[in-house]
């Protein structure tokens, strides 16, 4: 009985020791992984900057490659975090108050982060070399208070990509006005310009998705050649423009000649793409696409470079050619202790040798066209075809507004757009109607109706 | 004698509050890992819901504004028409594929057993990738490999995703690939413990396969049916991978289910309280099913 009792009590001694055991390594687990994302101990060291940048594996070792040559300048050491889904993670780390020093992300966000308090403002003056900044690129991170929020670090302007081959095999010319690409895009993808024999060609590549606003991106740059504004500026505030007549001409172009009209100018599913699958013009089975030039690369690995040529956008009714211009600013995260070393990055990332070797490197370059206004990006790329980006940013672009917060505008465009050209039956005039009011409400919430 | 009585009393108490802490001991460290990253951030989902989130200007509180916005709402109001027929089909269509494979495949030989792999491979493969390989395999022309199908019928081609119609029905079919055989590996385990004499003395008395599965497989397996009614139901309702992958919610919003219109909501135009009180409703409804599905059966079972 007495060796029972003694046994039972090992017993329960050696599961009180395992349990202790596990109930410790579990705490330990907890506490590792909640410490693992607080940044506590960076944030202790004064000289060491937490930067995030959005950019995947490839881009990501430019970036450290830029940031090693700053380190080995200043002395300021970078803990560089490239972050995929940018947004998101930024997210989570607001909800604990804890943000990186240094952000690099889109400029079209700048409205959003500021509307959530994530940004430090920042004066010009105290970021060297700012005078070599066009007053273009500046004008552009001026949030609604009339402070700057951001830095600007790469620019870049849509720019038509067509295979040459294929338009010198049919003998036709280069697209300069919207009939001339429709026409292009129809013989594209009826004239066998790939002599397979197969009619298996698309005209061009649309990545037409509400998804993450897609369509409202690439669509943004015919909106404007056809002379139309999503938002109008007036005073302090703003009003929606897409119940205009322009709009209606316009959305109604696209519909009927692009979505709804021949079979082959666009790519099958183009509806449901997003750019990640519209992948048709590398794979070689369409013929134009009008994207950013940070596909440049990834075309001449693709294709080749002789097979393509980068044109700037054809001109629409309204006459101009203007396309989308979009582009990373540099952000410093708010409520961190460590301006001047921020201050002398983004000093660096904006100088001609930041600048640089930013733009070139083994790996994706992360500044597309420089805003350091002493480089040529042609000529630092020893590739004539960037001048052709550089010129559309510099002469026809335009940006979404980044002084409001753009990013519910920018989807629910996106949504009302994807909508029109789905329902190929449906009325133009109070699908746009009704985006204009949704507009309106977005304005609205953001008390900046007028 | 009274001694007798009251010294094991005491002794008794204490060993049972050692019984009695033991178990908590040994849950301790998943209970702890459950609270700080799976019941704090539900509580403070739950807290966000009531406020317009700003981190760094300071939370405003609104009320039940949030949860307003939401339910009047047309696109969350479509959202949960898209999320129930889904949810419904998805569920429904996996119990039966998933019934019938499982009354397929059922048996020793090892020939069962290669072939049951190879259906269970869409449960262990990455929903993305699944989502992928779908959307290749519903590419509306006649290089896809269904319409490829369709076409030596003389059919098609068929633009499943693009077209709204089809969209919602298209995600069905790829939700009920990837659930059914999850199903049927818990119907199989159903199965295996249908008493066999039954289905001799069945056959004995020349009853139809109809009444068999009816009358003895049925009744069997109703406990598992059961369980993956109840998985299928929340299942259901949170679908987000499949859709969001597949068709991203279009197009003109046929598919999008309430979590994407809550991840829109939070992730794109950063509307976190408002993408908080769509995951709280979500989380209610959830709940509420799953009482539900289970008081049902629990009822079913007394009967």
């Amino acid at each position: 009985m007495r060796d029972r009792r003694r046994c039972i009590a090992m017993r329960l001694r050696r599961v009180h020791r395992l349990a202790a055991t596990l109930t410790v390594s579990g705490l330990l687990f907890g506490t590792a992984a909640c410490g693992s994302g607080s940044g506590s101990a960076r944030a202790g060291d004064p000289n060491t900057l937490e930067v995030w940048t959005r950019s995947d594996p490839e881009s990501a070792q430019t970036y450290d490659r830029v940031f090693a040559a700053f380190t080995k300048k200043t002395g300021i050491k970078v803990d560089h975090q490239p972050v995929m889904n940018f947004d998101q993670q930024l997210q989570s780390r607001a909800s604990v108050k804890d943000l990186p020093d240094v952000m690099i992300n889109d400029t079209a966000l700048m409205g959003s982060y500021q509307a959530q308090g994530l940004l430090k403002p920042i004066t010009p003056a105290s970021i060297s070399g700012h005078d070599e900044i066009t007053a273009k690129s500046w004008s552009s991170t001026v949030g609604l208070d009339g402070k700057h929020y951001g830095i600007p670090y790469s620019r870049q302007a849509m720019t038509l990509f067509v295979r040459k081959d294929w338009r010198e095999k049919l003998g036709l010319p280069q697209p300069k006005t919207w009939q001339d690409t429709l026409a292009l895009a129809k013989a594209f993808a009826g004239r066998d310009p790939d002599g397979d024999g197969k009619k298996n060609t698309y005209g061009m590549v649309v990545p037409g998705s509400a998804q993450n606003g897609y369509v409202a991106w690439w669509g943004a740059s015919y909106l404007w050649q056809g002379g139309v504004q999503i938002l109008r500026k007036e005073g302090s505030g703003y009003r929606p423009a897409m119940d205009s007549a322009a709009a209606l001409r316009t959305v109604t172009w696209m519909k009927k000649n692009l979505f709804c009209g021949d079979n082959g100018v666009i790519q099958p599913s183009a509806l449901t793409s997003v750019t990640a699958n519209t992948t048709n013009f590398q794979d070689g089975n369409a013929g134009m696409y009008l994207t950013g030039p940070y596909n440049i690369s990834t075309f001449d690995k693709a294709l080749g470079k002789d097979k393509y040529e980068v044109l700037p956008a054809p001109s629409g009714p309204a006459g101009n050619n203007d396309v989308l211009a979009d582009g990373e600013n540099i952000y410093f995260g708010a409520r961190t202790g460590k301006a001047k070393q921020e201050q002398t990055l983004a000093a660096f990332l904006v100088s001609p040798e930041g600048q640089e070797l930013a733009m070139t490197g083994d790996h994706q370059p992360v500044v597309r066209i420089p805003v350091n206004s002493t480089l040529d990006a042609a000529k630092v790329r020893d590739d004539p075809r960037w001048s052709v980006v550089q010129k559309a940013y510099e002469t026809a672009s335009v940006q979404f507004p980044n002084a409001p917060n753009f990013a519910p505008i920018k989807q629910d465009t996106a949504d009302a757009l994807n909508a029109i050209f789905t329902y190929c039956g449906s009325d133009v005039s109070s699908g746009l109607k009704e985006l204009n009011d949704t507009l309106a409400g977005d304005l609205k919430d953001q008390d900046l109706l007028k | 004698m009274t001694a007798t009585v009251t010294t094991p009393g005491p002794r008794r108490a204490r060993f049972i509050s050692k019984k009695a802490v033991l178990p908590w001991l040994f849950l301790a460290p998943g209970l702890l890992l459950a609270l700080v990253f799976k019941f704090l951030p539900m509580g403070k989902g739950v807290w966000l819901s009531f406020f317009e989130v700003r981190p760094f200007l300071g939370d405003q509180w609104v009320g039940l504004d949030n949860y307003t916005r939401v339910l009047t709402d047309h696109r969350f109001q479509d959202a949960i028409g898209h999320t129930l027929v889904l949810g419904v089909g998805m569920s429904l269509g996996g119990i039966l594929v998933g019934s019938a494979l499982a009354l397929l495949l059922e048996g020793q030989a090892r020939s069962l057993k290669i072939i049951r792999t190879a259906v269970f491979l869409p449960v262990v493969t990455a929903t993305a990738v699944v989502g992928e390989m779908w959307r290749l395999m519903y590419y509306p022309t006649s290089d896809g490999l269904i319409n490829s199908g369709l076409g030596l019928l003389g059919l098609g081609p068929v633009p499943y995703l693009d077209n709204p119609d089809t969209a919602l029905w298209a995600t069905m079919a790829m939700g009920i690939w990837m659930l059914a055989p999850y199903n049927m590996v818990i119907i199989l385990a159903g199965l295996a413990g249908v008493d066999r004499s039954l289905y001799e003395a069945a056959a004995m008395d020349g009853v139809s396969l109809w009444q068999r599965l009816r009358h003895i497989t049925l009744p069997a397996i109703r406990p598992a049916l059961g369980i993956v009614l109840t998985l299928a139901a929340i299942r259901g309702l949170r679908v987000f991978t499949e859709v969001y992958v597949l068709t991203g919610g279009g197009p003109a919003g046929s598919t999008d289910v309430w979590m994407t219109r809550a991840y829109t909501l939070g992730f794109t135009r950063n509307d976190i309280g408002g993408a908080s009180a769509a995951s709280v409703v979500l989380l209610c409804v959830t709940l509420l099913l799953t009482v539900t599905v289970n008081y049902l059966r629990k009822r079913g079972d007394v009967r």
